[in-house]
C-alpha cells in the first residue's frame, strides 16, 4: 500500500500533470502523459521506459471519469 | 538533440541514449555487494562523509527529504530518524535492484512508517514544484548523463528555503595526495573490484567516471546555472570527496 502522503506530491515525471491511483491494477496513470506507471512491491516505478501507454479510447474514457464536474 | 550525440561513459564515448543502460548494468552488477565494496573502497571513510552530509543539510523534526541515487539507504536511514513520523523521507533510485536492496536492508532495521520509496530518473523526477525542505543526491550526480537536468530538477521541487546537497567524489586539491588517489583508483580499485564483486570492469568504470566528474568549481556553476542560490562546496578528505549545498529562495 502507497502512504497517502507520497501519493499527494507524486506527478508525471514527464508533464508534472496529476496521476489517478489505479488501485486494482496497481498503476499510477497520467492521462496528461497517456503513460500509466506501474507499482511493484509497493513501490512507484516512475520511469518513461517501465511505463504502460494509454490507448485513445482509454484514455478518453478515463478523461470523461475524471473530469472536474 | 540527436541520437547520435555522444556521451562519456567513464573514458569510453557512447551514444547518448546508450549511458542509462550501461550505467544501469554497472549497479546491477555491484549491487549485492555495494555495502562491502564502499567500505574497502573508502577504507571505511565514505561514513563520515555521509556523517558530515547529514550535519550541513540541517534538517529538522517533521521536513520533508528526498534522497536521491539512496542505493542501499544510508543516508535515508538517518534522515527518517532525524524527520521522526511527522516528516517523510522518500528513498529515491533509478535502479531497481538498489533500491529493493536497500528496502530489505532498512525494513530489518525497523525503519519504516514515515520512510518511503520510489524508482526514479533524477533528470525527470515525479514529484509536483516546491515538495521538499531537502534534496540529496550521494555519489550519484556523475552518473546522471544530463547533469544539468538532475539539478534543476532538485531546484524545481524543494521548497522556498529548501536546500540542495550534492556528495560527490570530486578532484583532490594538493599534487602529491592526486598522484597516490590515481594510483589506488586505477590499480587497487579495479583489483579490489575483481577480488570481492568478480567485476573488474564495473569498478575500472567508477574510477573513470570520477575523473570525468566536473571539478568543485565547474560544479558549483552548474548548481546556479540551475537556479540555485547561495552556492558554496566542503572539500572533505583533500577534495578527493566534496559536498555541494545551495538553496532555493
Amino acid at each position: 500500500m502507497i502512504d497517502k502522503r507520497l501519493l499527494e506530491i507524486l506527478v508525471c515525471p514527464l508533464t508534472k500533470g496529476p496521476l489517478i491511483f489505479d488501485q486494482d491494477r496497481a498503476e499510477l496513470i497520467s492521462i496528461s502523459g497517456r503513460l500509466a506507471y506501474p507499482i511493484r512491491d509497493n513501490i512507484p516505478v516512475m520511469l518513461e521506459e517501465e511505463a504502460r501507454a494509454l490507448s485513445e479510447d482509454e484514455a478518453e474514457a478515463l478523461r470523461q471519469q475524471h473530469q472536474p464536474a | 538533440m540527436s541520437d547520435q550525440d555522444q556521451t562519456h561513459f567513464g573514458y569510453q564515448q557512447v551514444p547518448v541514449r546508450e549511458k542509462q543502460e550501461r550505467v544501469r548494468a554497472v549497479f546491477d552488477s555491484v549491487a549485492d555487494r555495494y555495502d562491502l565494496m564502499n567500505d574497502l573502497m573508502s577504507l571505511g571513510i565514505h561514513r563520515l562523509w555521509k556523517r558530515r552530509l547529514i550535519e550541513l543539510a540541517g534538517v529538522r523534526r517533521g521536513q520533508r527529504v528526498l534522497d536521491l541515487a539512496a542505493g542501499t539507504g544510508d543516508l535515508s536511514a538517518r534522515f527518517a530518524e532525524i524527520v521522526g513520523p511527522s516528516g517523510l523521507v522518500v528513498m529515491s533510485d533509478i535502479n531497481a535492484a538498489m533500491l529493493e536492496r536497500g528496502r530489505e536492508r532498512l525494513d530489518d532495521a525497523g525503519l519504516m512508517g514515515h520512510l518511503h520509496y520510489a524508482l526514479a530518473n533524477a533528470e525527470a523526477l515525479p514529484f509536483a514544484s516546491n515538495s521538499f525542505d531537502c534534496v540529496t543526491i550521494g555519489f550519484g550526480l556523475r552518473n546522471v548523463t544530463h547533469k544539468d537536468w538532475a539539478l534543476a530538477e532538485m531546484q524545481r521541487i524543494l521548497k522556498p528555503g529548501g536546500r540542495g546537497l550534492v556528495l560527490e567524489f570530486s578532484h583532490p586539491t594538493q599534487a602529491p595526495l592526486r598522484k597516490a588517489y590515481d594510483l589506488y583508483s586505477f590499480s587497487m580499485l579495479p583489483m579490489l573490484g575483481r577480488l570481492v564483486a568478480q567485476d573488474a570492469d564495473s569498478y575500472k568504470y567508477l574510477a573513470e567516471s570520477i575523473r570525468m566528474h566536473p571539478d568543485q568549481d565547474s560544479l558549483r556553476d552548474m548548481m546556479e546555472q540551475a537556479g540555485f542560490e547561495r552556492c558554496e562546496y566542503f572539500n572533505l578528505t583533500g577534495g578527493i570527496v566534496a559536498i555541494h549545498r545551495g538553496c532555493k529562495l
